[in-house]
């Protein structure tokens, strides 16, 4: 399996007592708790290839992998996965988005990809519409001729994505994103 | 000035409405032409006019062909009485029936020779992003394909013109243009006669 990471895309949190936009963790960090994600994805699949596992048949079908990690009392990770084993990760950040967008994030890709998002006490369902979203542009994205998938292989030099549409695309996902929203 | 809309082109508007459309997907089509350009792209390493003049031959082709269907799908056994009504049918009836898309013809040069097919969507170039490596943005016409079907179809019907894009949306144009020039009417060639 490859988990080299295709896409991230990290969105400023609203810091309360300073009144600006920051990102709450660097870019490092934050690559390194995108990876982190990476063996909950591997786990969670190997307890639901156990046809008895409670809700794995479900979980399976739709690719939802749902709240992967609580990072701490602010960061949690919320995963979905394709059947191609292209993976998404949203990293939102939970104290809200007190003014506009308060939202930390990351995206990657093969390893995983997604945004970082603001949002209190996220119901199960919440980040489907984000997951949706991404998977569309990940279509589009493979829809282009120019975008040769085998160059993001590790063998191909691990390549990221490019393409600024996608680029676009998910800073607008990332951005429009707050609890509720059923569509993007 | 372009003219009123003659009678002609509400009628090829109407001609190319009935066509039906065959069980293609259209993604098929389009995956399978993105393909074939990126392929080009790579096969001639990037030389982009060689890429388009290859597009434009393979195109040539297709059109030479595709000038039968067109013919006894829309149902036209009469000739176009000059190169205005040859410019609608083409867009409202041939780029209908094959593609379900009517370009707007416009921009024609005062002696009737030269107009412009306007794309407002060009099925072809859906998700399309043009590389990013400074040179196609300038010098590939995605499209070009296009240039050669007209050039090839319009041949068989004893019109040799010339076709090619002036601007591309993909590149960042506001518009996607092809300009098309009437070079001259091909004489019938009578075969040498058998002595």
């Amino acid at each position: 399996m490859q988990n080299n990471p295709l896409h991230i895309t990290i969105f400023p949190s609203y810091d309360t007592t300073t009144q600006t936009y920051s990102p709450v963790r660097t870019p490092l960090q934050f690559s390194l708790l995108l990876s982190g994600t990476l063996d909950v994805f591997e786990a969670r699949s190997r307890h639901l290839a156990n046809p008895t596992a409670v809700g794995g048949a479900n979980m399976l079908l739709s690719g939802d992998f749902g709240l992967l990690h609580a990072i701490d009392d602010r960061l949690a990770a919320y995963g979905f996965e394709t059947n191609t084993g292209v993976k998404f990760v949203a990293v939102v950040d939970m104290r809200g988005r007190p003014a506009k967008n308060a939202a930390a994030g990351s995206g990657g890709g093969r390893g995983s990809s997604g945004g970082g998002i603001g949002g209190v006490g996220l119901r199960d369902n919440e980040l489907k519409p984000v997951f949706r979203a991404v998977q569309t542009a990940y279509v589009r994205l493979l829809q282009n001729p120019f975008y040769d998938p085998d160059e993001t292989t590790p063998l191909a030099g691990a390549k990221r994505i490019t393409s600024r549409k996608f680029g676009d695309e998910m800073k607008r996902i990332g951005e429009t994103w707050m609890p509720g929203v059923t569509a993007l | 000035m372009p003219r009123e809309p003659s009678m002609s082109a509400s009628k090829a508007a109407r001609v190319g409405e009935e066509g039906r459309v065959d069980k293609v997907n259209a993604e098929l089509v389009v995956l399978t032409y993105g393909t074939i350009v990126a392929q080009l792209c790579k096969d001639f390493d990037g030389d982009y006019v060689q890429v388009n003049k290859q597009l434009d031959k393979m195109g040539y082709n297709i059109g030479l062909r595709l000038i039968e269907d067109y013919l006894a799908k829309s149902n036209t056994m009469r000739r176009c009485s000059n190169f205005r009504e040859t410019a609608d049918s083409l867009a409202k009836i041939g780029f209908k029936i094959f593609l379900n898309i009517s370009p707007t013809v416009t921009n024609w040069t005062s002696d009737n020779k030269q107009f412009s097919l306007i794309f407002e969507e060009n099925p072809l170039a859906d998700f399309v992003e043009l590389p990013d490596d400074g040179r196609a943005q300038d010098e590939l016409w995605y499209s070009n394909i296009f240039c050669g079907v007209l050039r090839g179809a319009l041949e068989m019907v004893q019109m040799q013109v010339e076709a090619h894009f002036i601007s591309d949306v993909l590149r960042g144009n506001d518009t996607t243009e092809m300009r098309v020039s009437l070079i001259r009417y091909i004489d019938d060639e009578l075969p040498p006669e058998d002595d």
